[in-house]
């Protein structure tokens, strides 16, 4: 089965217009057009205006184009998103299956519409409530178009009526059910780790690569960057490194020539190789592989240009 | 809470590897774990399966309970090959739903009947090792009452499931293992389960960090063990196991607790500390594990004895 790889989503509010024109040489895997928090309440018609054309533009270096639309306005903002070019919706503020049901409903009326192919786009999900944690199950299970669910930190701080302090993680358990949950339903978890999730800062390369490393291994598979400085370390913390892959290459050599010999386990280094060790660094390979591979593709539009 | 057995310590080996067999009684464990399953080459599992009846009591000669782990895709095969008198517990490798629980309870008792072993006397070890394995956690707990210790949630198994590095130094597993003890604690079941102690080495022989390992859980109220490398059978005996400290200090509290009978104080504090029921029942609860574990190392060390007679073995074993 081919792997999944959208290790960053940059953010861009659609109003924004340097943003929206540069971020396609930002480098990341994914980029979402933002009709929803990025843009005021006051703009949002005009908003909705200029997703199609930014579109094209967020995508000519290759990234997967998302919209964030706004749950409120669901129905004028999938009519102003989806057009060629889309690979998925972001759908924010989800509580229960019958939401995303709904989203379902009028995307595939939008598709057939303009002529689309059948459930072809994307949904990303945002929970952001105690409810949506607690029936995480039901909602990410509703409809084969969710590829990824993520939480939103900060609103999901308003909800449970806490103010987070940077020190103290208050999502070890949501964050840890997103991960459990999704990794069932076979739906990518994303996310950062504390507090960069909540407190969205201008922080060093080196700090956001340390936490993004933490996330995945936490389980979680990209993270949503609201500022282009986000992508490079993101990207490169979710890519297995040179020496990741030649420690697995090592594993592999040793497994299979322990299995010739007669035993499935065999010590490295102090460790116990056996099946799932060796199960493993075929994931590993496999993720670098796919990762050189996205790469190479986002890479070529660029070079041309 | 229901006596339990004492599963300090165990060793997790492939059978196809003879002297691991053949020496395991001597190192000290409450079980041994016959694998079948990811130390055991594809090429090699039937060869394996059919180790297992005589094995069985190879492993028990130092007074071990013999378990086996099955692997998950061949259930049937294995299952014919290893349920025999002398097995106590039958390892289940990545379960999942609760069917399947079922169905090797069924497999097992038709086994059990027919081959004259006492009804429900092989248990089965749930072994929980991917998400969707915790997302279904309680059901498959309450499957069959042959499961009697539950947890999991860590390994190398849903690492790769979780996609994660094993050996970061911080604590990746907190809600699957936090939902699996909640399940067990629920259904009265013995947890397994260890507190987080940093491994970022991925060592398996490193007594020193076992010791601390089953201290800790120990103080967590969990008191099941085991590993793959001989050096921390002795680390986890010892480190489950109550000091002479702690029973005098369990004995002391008792006594205090029970001067307070007739006085009409339910509670005292001497030397800032409190003594109430709750601490009695505490001291109790130390007194009645250390009385189990000093049993069980009464019974390993006769079974030793006995072997070591039976073989005219002139020299002490060594523990290698």
């Amino acid at each position: 089965m081919a792997i999944l790889v959208r290790r960053s989503n940059l953010l861009a509010p659609i109003t924004d217009t340097a943003r929206v024109k540069q971020a396609w040489q930002s480098d990341a895997d994914a980029i979402t057009l933002d009709l929803e928090d990025g843009v005021v309440e006051t703009r949002k018609a005009e908003a909705r205006g200029l997703v199609k054309e930014a579109i094209a533009l967020a995508g000519q270096g290759g990234a997967e184009v998302f919209v964030r639309v706004n749950a409120a306005l669901l129905h004028a903002d999938l009519e102003a998103s989806m057009w060629p070019g889309l690979r998925g919706i972001m759908l924010p503020r989800v509580a229960s299956a019958a939401e995303v049901a709904e989203a379902v409903e009028q995307m595939t009326a939008l598709e057939r519409r303009r002529g689309l192919a059948a459930g072809a786009l994307e949904l990303i999900v945002l929970l952001e409530s105690a409810r949506a944690v607690w029936d995480i199950r039901s909602i990410i299970t509703a409809n084969p178009r969710i590829t990824q669910v993520g939480l939103d930190e900060s609103d999901l701080a308003c909800d449970l009526g806490i103010t987070p302090l940077p020190e103290h993680d208050p999502y070890v358990y949501a964050r840890g059910r997103l991960v459990i949950e999704a990794t069932a339903a076979k739906v990518q978890p994303i996310g950062i780790t504390y507090p960069l999730g909540v407190h969205p800062r201008r922080v060093s390369a080196a700090e956001i690569h340390r936490m993004a490393t933490d996330a995945r291994n936490l389980g979680l598979k990209g993270v949503l960057c609201p500022d282009p400085s986000w992508v490079a370390p993101v990207n490169a913390a979710f890519t297995p490194t040179a020496e990741l892959v030649a420690h697995n290459k090592r594993v592999r050599e040793v497994f299979a020539g322990a299995v010739a010999a007669g035993t499935a386990a065999v010590p490295l280094d102090g460790r116990m190789i056996d099946v799932p060790v060796d199960e493993w660094a075929k994931v590993v390979l496999a993720m670098a592989d796919a990762c050189d591979a996205r790469d190479a593709q986002k890479h070529a539009p660029r070079a041309g240009s | 809470m229901a006596a339990h057995q004492v599963r300090r310590s165990g060793l997790t080996m492939p059978v196809v590897t003879r002297r691991f067999v053949d020496h395991a009684w001597r190192r000290g464990c409450d079980f041994i774990n016959l694998d079948l399953e990811d130390s055991v080459p594809q090429h090699l599992k039937a060869h394996a399966r059919g180790l297992i009846k005589d094995a069985i009591p190879v492993v028990r000669k130092g007074g071990a309970e013999a378990f086996t782990r099955i692997n998950h895709d061949y259930v049937h095969a294995d299952l014919e090959a290893i349920v025999w008198p002398g097995l106590s517990k039958v390892n289940y490798p990545k379960a999942e739903s609760a069917e399947e629980i079922r169905l090797l309870d069924d497999v097992i008792t038709r086994l059990e009947r027919e081959r004259g072993i006492r009804p429900g006397t092989v248990e089965i070890g749930a072994n929980i090792e991917t998400a969707t394995g915790v997302a279904a956690a309680y059901d498959i707990a309450l499957a069959s009452p042959r499961v009697k210790e539950f947890g999991g949630g860590t390994g190398y198994d849903m690492s790769r499931d979780l996609g994660v590095e094993m050996f970061v130094g911080f604590e990746q597993f907190a809600y699957g293992k936090g939902e699996l003890e909640l399940a067990a604690r629920a259904l009265g079941l013995q947890v397994r389960a260890a507190p987080f102690v940093a491994n970022t080495t991925g060592s398996v022989s490193d007594a020193d960090r076992a010791l601390r390992e089953a201290q800790a859980a120990r103080k967590c109220g969990f008191r099941l063990g085991g590993g793959l490398n001989p050096a921390v059978v002795e680390p986890q005996n010892r480190g489950f196991t109550p000091t002479a400290e702690e029973v005098e200090d369990a004995r002391w509290v008792l006594e205090r607790h029970r001067e307070l009978a007739g006085t009409g104080d339910t509670w005292i504090v001497i030397d800032g500390r409190v003594i109430d029921r709750y601490e009695a029942a505490r001291a109790r609860d130390t007194l009645e594990w250390a009385a189990l574990c000093t049993e069980r190392d009464r019974e390993k060390a006769e079974a030793v004895l006995r072997t070591r007679a039976a073989m005219a073995e002139p020299t002490p074993p060594t523990l290698a």
